[in-house]
């Protein structure tokens, strides 16, 4: 077996590690403080850039169980279940960022908003993919079962996106913050933890599917050991 | 006819045998409803104005609830004796094979929302005849959508560790736009709304059904390949 190349996440590893220096510097010091909602907007920078870095991760996942289903390649499916992995993570920071943004400028924790509950059920679509990660035993199976369900949670996101949409029209005391016309201070800041966050992303993306292959070969040098 | 729907209607009516037989699903299905139904009547105040805002809800609850009960049954009962295996030697197309398991499903939980309409009549003390031309619409898309999603994952959650645990978990999050389609409309039907009112909410439940069942159509054949 030949050496892995771990140049890739490194890399990314490395620009990731640079831009989040520099993030908290062009969030806090460059970008200038929003009138209305003061400090507590800076939150924004983070919670908006892992909600991409989510949305990478699910389109991902999506993109790689079809393929699975179609090619019946094993490494389709570590990919799927890597980038899901890296995804729910994201998912998981934007849940926890939001209700520290909610609170000073809606007043509550959390608010049932459109967007809000479509990531919340996300992340609980992506926590049964795994639930039927640990609880299938037979590997094959355990693969084409995830990759059905990646694929149905990801055709699902429109339909919750409306369904939240137009139940919370039904509710409008929720008032949402309007993000369009970001001035250019915080449109740098913005675009540039966007960034950090997709480095950071394919970081983690990559180390994950190595270590995940390392484990494989691992598994099967385990395998020739004993025959 | 094709051949398709022949089979699928095959299917059905072998299901529809077994259930017609035993009478053991539907009962058991038709008493969980029943008692849910009691018990949110506990959680809130008698006679106060919020059951009656609850009703849509606590039906729909009950329904998906028992519901849930009923589909992890479905290829339980395809489990003993290797049935499974005798389906899946028959010529009948996978996606054939769903069809009939779910129109299956659908017909008992359409016969169990039509069971549990008449308890929500009388310990609710809601007001549902009037409505009830109007209340068909949104419960067919709310059924039909529950059946599609819950036959593909209670064929899945057939071969996990946890079994039928594992069933409410996989279906109630990826049923959240249906659901929320269902009650809504309901509610609006319930206090007095036409259906040109809901429309946008029917379209969303026909919807939730069509690429539902055209994509279990599809990944069937995955799931139930050994």
């Amino acid at each position: 077996m030949h050496r892995r190349p771990y140049i890739l996440p490194f890399v990314f590893g490395m620009l990731a590690l640079i831009g989040l220096a520099i993030a908290p510097y062009l969030v806090f010091v460059y970008a200038g403080i929003e009138k209305e909602m003061g400090l507590a907007q800076k939150i924004f920078y983070y919670h908006v850039s892992s909600a991409f870095a989510m949305y990478i991760g699910f389109s991902l996942c999506f993109v790689f169980s079809i393929r699975y289903l179609w090619k019946r390649d094993k490494r389709c499916d570590l990919w799927a279940a890597c980038s899901a992995e890296v995804g729910l993570l994201f998912c998981s920071l934007v849940l926890l960022t939001g209700p520290i943004w909610a609170k000073p400028v809606w007043g509550a924790w959390w608010v049932w908003d459109a967007q809000l509950t479509l990531t919340l059920v996300l992340w609980l679509i992506f926590v049964a993919y795994f639930m039927l990660r640990t609880h299938i035993e037979d590997p094959v199976q355990n693969a084409r079962f995830r990759a059905v369900l990646g694929i149905v949670g990801f055709l699902n996101v429109p339909f919750i996106h409306y369904a939240t949409k137009l139940w919370r029209t039904h509710h409008p005391e929720v008032v949402r913050g309007e993000e369009i016309g970001l001035p250019p201070d915080m449109k740098t800041a913005f675009f540039f933890c966007v960034l950090t966050f997709f480095m950071l992303f394919f970081a983690l993306l990559f180390k994950r599917v190595s270590v995940e292959k390392a484990r494989d070969e691992l598994e099967s040098l385990k395998a020739e050991m004993r025959a | 006819m094709p051949l398709f729907f022949i089979q699928s209607l095959a299917i059905l009516q072998k299901d529809l045998k077994i259930e017609w037989r035993t009478r053991e699903r539907l009962g058991a299905m038709a008493f969980f409803a029943f008692l849910v139904v009691l018990i949110f009547n506990f959680a809130f105040e008698p006679a106060s104005p919020i059951v009656k805002t609850a009703a849509p809800g606590i039906f729909w609850i009950a329904t998906v609830f028992a519901g849930l009960l009923g589909l992890s049954r479905s290829f339980a009962i395809e489990k003993q004796n290797d049935c499974l295996m005798g389906l899946r030697l028959t010529p009948a197309d996978p996606g054939a094979i769903f069809l009939g398991k779910m129109l299956g499903n659908a017909i008992a939980m359409l016969i169990l929302a039509a069971l549990i309409l008449p308890v929500l009549v009388v310990f609710l003390n809601v007001e549902i005849a009037p409505a009830l031309p109007r209340l068909i619409l949104p419960i067919l898309f709310g059924t039909l959508g529950f059946a599609a999603v819950g036959t593909l994952f209670s064929a899945m959650s057939l071969n996990t560790r946890l079994r039928e645990a594992l069933l409410p978990m996989l279906t109630l999050p990826m049923l959240v736009p249906a659901l929320l389609a269902a009650i809504e409309s309901f509610r609006a039907v319930l206090a007095g709304h036409p259906l040109s009112k809901i429309a946008d909410w029917l379209v969303l439940g026909g919807a939730f059904v069509a690429l539902f069942v055209a994509a279990c159509l599809l990944l069937f054949e995955c799931v139930l390949e050994d």
